[in-house]
């Protein structure tokens, strides 16, 4: 037995810390320019998994979370994706971030390992494979909201686009360009930054010389400098975005009075934000929330399977995923496909608070 | 008026680019070794500042306190690191490696530290803005334009009317016989390294003070701020400075013509042509 053990350390092979563990992976960016998100989420899912470890576990089992640093790099996704499903054979990963989460996704079909997103919102996320699913709404539903909301309540006939240069970001602009032309206004500009840079003057000037009613920004960091260079070139339009802008740190930013957003729903209870700060010394803000959320989905998965005697494969998983559908976590996640349905919010940024405008209901 | 505000930005974005391509161009003239790790220097410069300011420091302090860390630090690497492998027999591809290596270590440091999300230095009179000539610049930004043209100035005044500066040019035009006139290059080195540390704090301070502060942040300023030095001549201060400023002022202009895609691709494609025909750059012979 001391040889196996040494052999399979050797050879790089953890063996199950208690045969009771149950194992899942997740693939998320803990360094680098997006670790700013990827730590929250990684906290996200810790949270959850403490939660129901301190209660016991699920149906017995401890569950214990591998993670691995991506730092947001496909090619490297793919190589820690193989490594959680060939070397420590988890049942499902967490992802984040849409470049990495599709460079996974067809890994995730043809191992059958769930793939599970939390966070990433691009398009092409939807239908990139039958093993990846969403438990936020892709960017194309809530962009929908937010274009038809401005057009047809916010009198906006015309708009800009400052849109990150990656998959999210492309996947934003063009979703954002089909929804508010087909509402009825016009695209006058757009403008790309490349990802992880903070300097938006240059590109906020050119679109701002075209005199848009709205600017649309689809960015992931950088939220808080956007605001103070748009009150800084003295820009009359207004800044309107997605659930990206429900950073504290924006909110908080005097300078983003009036920047209007929709808002994916997710609510915590008081005493859950309040048991998060006081463990990891950050806002229970949206993405732990998000994350924690997808860990619930998980976990109530995993907890099927094993009432009903099942081994928990990731085939296992997506079949109970799809039975039982409709999940009570953070927020109801009503899955009618892959991607999940939830309540939609339109947000206005004013006197340093995120005010309700508009509640727009799961289709 | 776009053409004003995109040129006045491409001037003041130029002047912390030339601030810290004149930092590397004084290192890599006299040593010939290629300190990545500058990146990584620029990054600790902010982050010790902000520190020093979130202790109370006042602004001039904090800065001060990042310029004598850098300084120091800068002095550390050269002596413990690249002196060591160099008095080895490693040869300068190893240097880089190592160089790279400790980029990664101190990067990865701040981020462990500070986390990785975009910090702010908190000081409203940085973002205040005043009207010039119909386009409008903010405190920080004319702070840049005035340090980026005293360091250029200051550093010319080093290079050419300083003894050490004489002795480091000295050491970048022949090290042997530097070495046997008992010019005493590794000291050069030091001293060198430590002020070319210094002095890249500078940037490191004033750029996140516009535009927050990143642990990963120096890497892309000194890629652009190395095609400057290169550009411009290796050696030639006012090469690097100068082409500093037309890289971030055609970056900047370019966006009157094309989309930002195509900016930077663009901009660096007119350089690798213009390498074609002065190999050896624009400030040389």
């Amino acid at each position: 037995m001391l040889r196996i053990s040494t052999i399979a350390l050797a050879l790089g092979l953890a063996l199950p810390a208690s045969a009771q563990t149950i194992r899942l992976g997740a693939v998320l960016p803990l360094t680098g320019p997006a670790a700013v998100i990827g730590m929250q989420e990684q906290r996200g899912i810790q949270f959850a998994v403490d939660e129901v470890n301190a209660k016991g576990g699920v149906a017995g089992h401890k569950i214990e979370v591998l993670f691995e640093d991506n730092q947001a790099k496909p090619d490297q996704s793919v190589l820690l994706f193989n490594k959680l499903v060939d070397l420590q054979k988890v049942p499902a990963v967490f992802t984040g971030y849409s470049g990495p989460s599709l460079a996974m996704a067809p890994l995730a079909g043809r191992k059958k390992t769930l793939l599970v997103n939390g966070g990433a919102q691009a398009d092409a996320l939807d239908k990139a494979s039958p093993y990846l699913i969403n438990t936020i709404p892709v960017l194309a539903g809530e962009l929908d909201v937010l274009a038809t909301y401005l057009v047809a309540d916010a009198g906006k006939k015309t708009a800009a686009i400052l849109f990150e240069n990656n998959a999210a970001g492309i996947a934003g602009r063009d979703d954002f360009l089909g929804s508010f032309e087909k509402a009825g206004g016009k695209v006058l500009a757009q403008e790309p930054v490349p990802f992880g840079d903070t300097n938006y003057r240059p590109a906020l000037l050119k679109l701002a010389a075209t005199s848009p009613d709205v600017v649309f920004v689809v960015i992931t960091t950088g939220t808080p400098q956007l605001a103070d260079q748009v009150r800084q070139i003295d820009a009359k339009f207004t800044v309107v975005g997605s659930t990206f802008f429900s950073d504290p740190e924006l909110i908080a930013n005097p300078n983003a009075e009036g920047f209007t957003h929709t808002q994916v729903l997710i609510n915590a209870p008081e005493g859950m934000a309040a048991a998060f700060k006081t463990k990891y010394g950050t806002e229970f803000d949206f993405f732990p929330k998000q994350y924690y959320n997808a860990a619930t989905v998980v976990m109530i998965c995993v907890e099927k399977l094993l009432k009903d005697g099942k081994p928990v494969t990731g085939e296992n998983l997506l079949a109970a995923l799809k039975e039982i559908k409709t999940f009570k976590g953070l927020t109801t996640t009503v899955f009618n496909t892959n991607t999940a349905a939830t309540q939609i919010n339109m947000n206005r940024i004013n006197g340093k608070q995120d005010n309700l405008l508009k509640v727009i209901p799961p289709k | 008026m776009l053409w004003l505000n995109l040129l006045l930005n491409g001037l003041v974005w130029g002047c912390a680019l030339g601030m810290v391509a004149v930092s590397f161009s004084l290192i890599f003239a006299t040593t010939r070794f290629f300190h990545v790790a500058h990146a990584a220097v620029y990054g600790l410069g902010g982050y010790v500042a902000w520190s020093a300011l979130k202790h109370g420091l006042p602004e001039w302090a904090a800065l001060l306190v990042g310029i004598v860390a850098c300084g120091a630090v800068g002095a550390l690497i050269q002596k413990l690191l690249y002196e060591r492998l160099d008095r080895s027999g490693a040869t300068h591809l190893v240097i880089l490696i190592a160089s790279l290596g400790l980029s990664a270590v101190i990067q990865n440091s701040l981020a462990a530290v500070y986390t990785s999300n975009v910090l702010q230095y908190g000081l409203p009179w940085g973002n205040r803005t005043t009207v010039i000539g119909g386009a409008l610049l903010t405190n920080t930004q004319m702070l840049t334009v005035g340090f980026g043209i005293l360091s250029y100035l200051g550093a010319m005044w080093f290079a050419h009317r300083t003894v050490l500066g004489k002795r480091m040019r000295a050491v970048a035009s022949n090290p042997f016989l530097a070495e046997i006139t008992r010019l005493q290059p590794r000291q050069v080195h030091i001293a060198v390294m430590a002020i070319g540390s210094a002095l890249v704090c500078i940037p490191g301070v004033l750029v996140p003070l516009d535009l927050g502060l990143q642990p990963f942040g120096g890497v892309p300023i000194l890629l652009t701020a190395t095609i400057a030095v290169i550009a411009g001549g290796v050696g030639s201060i006012s090469g690097a400075f100068v082409l500093a400023l037309v890289i971030a002022v055609l970056q900047n202009l370019s966006l009157l013509v094309m989309p930002g895609e195509w900016s930077i691709g663009i901009t660096f494609g007119i350089f690798v042509i213009f390498m074609l025909f002065r190999p050896r750059g624009l400030f040389t012979g």
